[in-house]
């Protein structure tokens, strides 16, 4: 981290409305949201990508394109296709040369809800009725059935990625122009929604537990820490990732850390992990895996 | 399966390069096995199969989607090595005729999940190099990073349907043994990727974190773990937290720029304290 993102760009004139072939071209490239998916960053590298069109026209200062380019690699998980929803707010934002740190906040508390509303609206509702009535023709021999399932799903995608773009990039560039006289107070109240947002995502998305389960009548572990705080672990490495990355720790250093700590610790069997492995009868192995040492004896799942 | 030509098996690697790639961008319908099937059944010489395993397995994958960054083991590499085993057993085209099909794919879509982990592991080391190329304004670079993962994404994938088509049922019971021998090797990875996302978090809270901010860092989480507790509100998460943040933003930026105007306005000015007292 040895480049610091300034708080404010150089160039503080607004940059000009972006024309629509740009704003299109932002829309296919968001279709590569997930390209760089990682488990650090999410869908930070393909965001940015997206966004380097608009980005690029906007900030001719050479300066502001690097810091601008440097805090849209943060943390980002959101809705593959409402996410030009969030690329819309963040463009009319870094067009009218708010602070970086009001735009990461408002990033962040734009994309995380969007996540869950598109799993719901996507993978929930639209793909189960489309592919359960296609795939009945498909299996009767039909291959209209897939032909449809693609038409109906990516004209819903399609229809939904440029209306959210427009519609957002819209709202974005009026609002904006009305907090510009307080920017500060602006910046704040957006650090406060972000923050409160991310101790949210701690809660929402940190999965990581124990497995260990000891003596006779069994004892969970997890169950104790849960009756004092659910998801206790997952603030507490996030505290502590926090604690690191203050003291001078890279984020590669950090992610080898939690690499290191995760191998082993399924070694002994501490962590709750899945190995998804299964047999072709589809059965799982209890508790997710087998710890190379075995040094507590795994309940066997009741028998049916 | 001896019969394989060379262009079979190389149509089948860039169908599953193609699929790998598009389950998590492009078109991300693409990858459904209701679409793969028939193109794999197509290749090695029999549609209608195809077309009735893709029908099959999709309605078994409409379970499993990927949500919230759980992946169900893969349905693109299932997919595939069903539709190879249908074709390559003679099995009957109806829905039960290609039953046992999914059985004997299920070691492949394991191995297909594990390909996606280490990707995304490996991929979760390549973002400072990311972090040096925003730094630089090096647009390219951003471009080929986000390539470089759908080229390894694709490469595996293609890999691993080839070696399904030539190496059958017996290559999916030595990848079943392998990966319950190793199955705290893939826990490990499992377990350690999904505490990655915790240095992501962290970044962020460097960014925006000053003294007065912990106790809304603490509210969002309780807030959370309330939501998530009521199964009538546990989906809509996010979106509730958003919704009290946004009404604290709000009041807050209101107090905040009623201080800066009064303050503007001089000493004399105690208008809105009346109805305080």
């Amino acid at each position: 981290m040895a480049y610091n993102i300034p708080d404010k760009y150089q160039d503080l004139t607004p940059a000009a409305q972006l024309d629509k072939k740009t704003l299109n071209k932002m829309v296919w490239l968001s279709c590569f949201l997930q390209a760089s998916f990682n488990y650090e960053r999410m869908q930070a590298c393909g965001w940015l990508w997206s966004m380097l069109p608009g980005l690029q026209k906007i900030h001719t200062n050479k300066e502001d394109l690097k810091a601008s380019m440097a805090h849209n690699l943060d943390f980002l998980n959101t809705h593959p296709f409402l996410v030009t929803f969030v690329m819309g707010i963040v463009l009319s934002l870094e067009q009218s040369k708010a602070d970086t740190a009001t735009i990461r906040s408002v990033r962040i508390s734009a994309a995380g809800p969007l996540g869950g509303i598109g799993d719901a609206l996507f993978w929930l509702t639209l793909v189960p009725i489309t592919a359960g009535l296609t795939a009945n023709m498909a299996m009767e021999g039909q291959i209209a059935g897939a032909i449809l399932f693609l038409l109906i799903f990516n004209g819903v995608q399609f229809a939904v990625r440029f209306g959210l773009m427009y519609w957002s990039y819209g709202l974005g560039t009026k609002a904006v122009t009305l907090l510009t006289s307080s920017a500060k107070e602006f910046t704040r109240a957006a650090s406060i929604l972000g923050i409160f947002v991310v101790g949210g995502l701690i809660a929402n998305y940190g999965s990581t537990s124990l497995r260990i389960i000891v003596g006779d009548p069994a004892i969970n572990i997890q169950g104790l820490i849960d009756g004092v705080l659910p998801k206790l672990i997952p603030l507490l490495i996030t505290l502590g990732i926090y604690v690191l990355i203050k003291k001078g720790w890279t984020p590669v250093k950090c992610i080898m850390l939690i690499l290191v700590v995760g191998i082993v610790g399924c070694a002994f069997g501490i962590w709750t992990g899945d190995s998804k492995a299964m047999d072709a009868e589809g059965n799982t192995i209890p508790g997710g895996y087998k710890p190379l040492v075995e040094w507590y004896q795994y309940p066997e799942p009741p028998a049916e | 399966m001896g019969d394989i030509s060379i262009i079979q098996a190389l149509l089948v690697f860039v169908v599953a390069f193609i699929m790998g790639i598009d389950q998590f961008s492009f078109l991300e319908s693409l990858y459904q096995p209701i679409v793969t099937c028939p193109i794999i059944g197509a290749i090695l010489g029999n549609f209608e199969l195809g077309i009735v395993v893709g029908g099959a397995y999709q309605l078994i994958q409409i379970g499993s989607m990927p949500i919230g960054g759980a992946q169900p083991p893969n349905a693109i590499l299932g997919g595939i090595m069903a539709t190879v085993f249908a074709v390559s057993l003679g099995m009957e085209a109806t829905a039960d005729g290609v039953g046992a099909a999914m059985g004997l794919a299920i070691p492949f879509a394991v191995f297909g999940q594990y390909a996606v982990t280490l990707t995304f592991t490996a991929m979760s080391g390549m973002m400072a190099k990311a972090d040096k190329y925003a730094e630089e304004a090096n647009v390219k670079g951003i471009r080929n990073l986000n390539f470089l993962e759908m080229a390894i994404l694709g490469t595996l994938f293609g890999l691993l349907a080839v070696a399904g088509l030539y190496g059958g049922t017996a290559l999916g019971e030595a990848l079943k043994d392998f990966s319950w021998q190793f199955s705290w090797v893939m826990a490990g990875l499992d377990a350690a990727g999904g505490a990655m996302k915790f240095v992501g978090f962290a970044i962020l809270m460097k960014v925006m974190m000053s003294g007065e901010m912990w106790g809304f860092l603490l509210a969002g989480f309780a807030m959370a773990l309330l939501c998530a507790a009521n199964p009538a509100t546990s989906g809509a998460t996010l979106l509730l937290c958003a919704f009290v943040g946004v009404a604290i933003a709000i009041y807050d930026f209101t107090v905040q720029t009623k201080i800066k105007q009064n303050a503007g306005a001089g000493a004399g000015f105690v208008g809105g304290d009346e109805d305080g007292i």
